[in-house]
């Protein structure tokens, strides 16, 4: 039987060393083993994905390697996630996330959707290429607290300018989140959006950096 | 002051031999919406027809005074030949360039060029968009590009599945690069023969904050140097993002010349670089050139900014967004080719 740190070492070193099915495995004997599911999540793959951020920060990680500790995070949190007992009454926070028409990338976006999934957020994933006018409609269908968008290219994230305007203009509680290679936190300012992520690169970045502040949070509440 | 035409100064440039006026040039996007709108064009339609393109370009860069045109001016000709349907957003009253939306192909392994891709989709009308500008317009030099072979897989594939690739199908991802390779050379060679003046080599997808040095080295920098061994000078090679690190590779490629964007210092550059390569970039291409909140002395102060720091031609870093702040624009190009009248580090004055 392995002991609750020891399993949460072996999540942390999976996410970090990118390997899918240690991951599942792992996931699979804390559920096993009657542990909290949250704490494995958080304390577990969220905590290697911090470090995984740190080697990214530092280049010793590169965007393929991200993306493949991304892939056995996921793992882990499809066998733990559906453990999290739901919170009596309250009703969980939402975003709306895609990348804009016009962009048919979504690496970037896909990472920063990755810190939502680990939050327990649901997330209304509108794909790539996504007309200006979906990203609306879908905040006001859903009421959702946030609408995070990305841009790959410089002749796109124009884009966002009218879809923040739009959003704001009916509902100017949500929060914006901009990422995308080309959108600098200058521009991000300039279009009124509440948070920007710099790149795929650093939309890893600052995903992971929203992860780190989740789990800070969690700690004291604890 | 001005005694070349932008073309004799473009070439000599491209030469390093000593020119009048540091010309205003680039190897990618310089279609502009004042000079599509002058050639009577919607933009959607001026990436599918020969006289679209060669006019909407020649009408940019004269009413803007640009040192030459460019074209195509999406990066979808390629995967569109290869079996991929474009969209080309006819009914957005944006300004979006023809993507890919859905591709063929879902895995490393299908990947085919067909033996005739010169004849197929919209390849066949840049020979005659050539021949329009060389007629209409001789005084303009007409670069040309292609993508490089990691940046062009992304438009035929799901970019992740080479990223991952580069670790888990290592000899999968390089057969890829191989087929696009050989490609890219076959196109570029094209382009030459139907007489574009200059062509640049742009792989954008590939700078140190995407992949490593180390995987730049053994999957990017040998297919890089085969394709500019095998095209004609003047070549370019540009790679947008973090480039420092990649600068020493990039300059071993064997192109004439080396360009860079915005998240490059061109100070730092120039050094890694030396005197002697020819170093052109890097205008912001949103804020100096479009942001209708920057004022037009900021423009001016980017451009001098930029030559003071060692370029051999001031050159947007990337596609410029068509919807330009005109008053910027051509404040940026003025300043180019006003403060542009010492010698840059590797090219002489006349």
């Amino acid at each position: 039987m392995a002991t609750q740190e020891e399993l949460l070492a072996k999540l942390k070193e999976s996410v970090i060393e990118y390997q899918d099915d240690v991951c599942k495995e792992a996931s699979q004997q804390w559920i096993d083993e009657g542990y909290v599911a949250l704490d494995g999540i958080m304390d577990g793959l969220a905590a290697g994905m911090e470090v995984v951020g740190d080697l990214y920060d530092k280049n010793e990680y590169f965007v393929p390697e991200v993306l493949m500790c991304a892939d056995a995070l996921y793992g882990g949190l499809d066998i733990l996630r559906p453990h999290v007992p739901e919170e009596g009454g309250k009703v969980k926070a939402q975003v709306v996330i895609g990348s804009i028409q016009g962009d048919v990338h979504d690496i970037g976006k896909n990472l920063v959707k990755m810190m939502f999934d680990v939050a327990g957020w649901d997330v209304h994933d509108l794909g790539r290429d996504v007309p200006l006018e979906n990203f609306v409609s879908e905040q006001l269908k859903t009421d959702s607290e946030v609408v995070a968008m990305s841009a790959m290219m410089t002749t796109t994230m124009l884009g966002m300018k009218k879809v923040i305007n739009m959003i704001k203009e009916k509902n100017p509680d949500v929060a914006i989140m901009l990422g995308g290679a080309p959108v600098t936190k200058d521009v991000a300012n300039l279009f009124g959006a509440d948070g920007y992520a710099e790149s795929a690169g650093n939309a890893v970045s600052e995903g992971i950096k929203m992860i780190a502040r989740l789990r800070e949070m969690r700690s004291k509440e604890k | 002051m001005a005694e070349l035409t932008p073309k004799e100064r473009v070439m000599r440039l491209l030469r390093k031999e000593p020119i009048d006026i540091m010309p205003f040039f680039s190897g990618m996007g310089m279609v502009v919406m004042p000079g599509i709108e002058k050639a009577g064009f919607n933009f959607p339609t001026i990436h599918t027809s020969a006289e679209r393109m060669a006019m909407s370009a020649i009408e940019s860069a004269r009413l803007m005074n640009f040192d030459c045109v460019v074209i195509p001016y999406d990066m979808t000709m390629e995967s569109e030949a290869m079996g991929n349907t474009i969209s080309l957003y006819a009914e957005s009253e944006d300004i979006l360039y023809p993507t890919i939306p859905n591709k063929i192909w879902s895995t490393l392994d299908e990947v085919v060029v067909p033996d005739d891709i010169l004849e197929r989709g919209r390849l066949p009308i840049l020979k005659d968009a050539i021949k329009i500008i060389k007629e209409v317009a001789p005084e303009l030099p007409i670069g040309c590009w292609q993508l490089g072979p990691f940046t062009q897989s992304g438009q035929i594939l799901e970019l992740d599945l080479m990223l991952k690739g580069v670790f888990k199908q290592k000899e999968k991802v390089g057969e890829v690069l191989d087929l696009m390779t050989d490609m890219i050379i076959k196109i570029g060679n094209y382009l030459q023969e139907s007489g574009c003046d200059y062509i640049v080599l742009r792989e954008p997808g590939v700078a140190a904050d995407l992949l490593s040095p180390k995987t730049f080295k053994e999957f990017i920098q040998p297919r890089l140097t085969k394709i500019l061994n095998a095209w004609k000078s003047p070549k370019l090679l540009h790679i947008c993002g973090q480039t420092l690190p990649l600068l020493p590779m990039m300059a071993e490629c064997g192109a004439d010349g080396i360009t860079v964007d915005i998240k490059c210092d061109v100070r730092k550059g120039r050094e890694i670089l030396g005197p002697d390569v020819l170093f052109m970039g890097n205008i912001d291409t949103y804020t100096m050139t479009c942001d209708p909140k920057t004022p037009v002395q900021t423009s001016i102060d980017h451009i001098k900014d930029m030559i003071d720091g060692g370029v051999d031609a001031v050159m947007p870093g990337c596609d410029l967004w068509p919807d330009i702040k005109e008053e910027n624009m051509k404040a940026c190009v003025d300043t180019c080719h006003e403060y542009g009248t010492k010698p840059s580090p590797a090219v002489g004055r006349l």
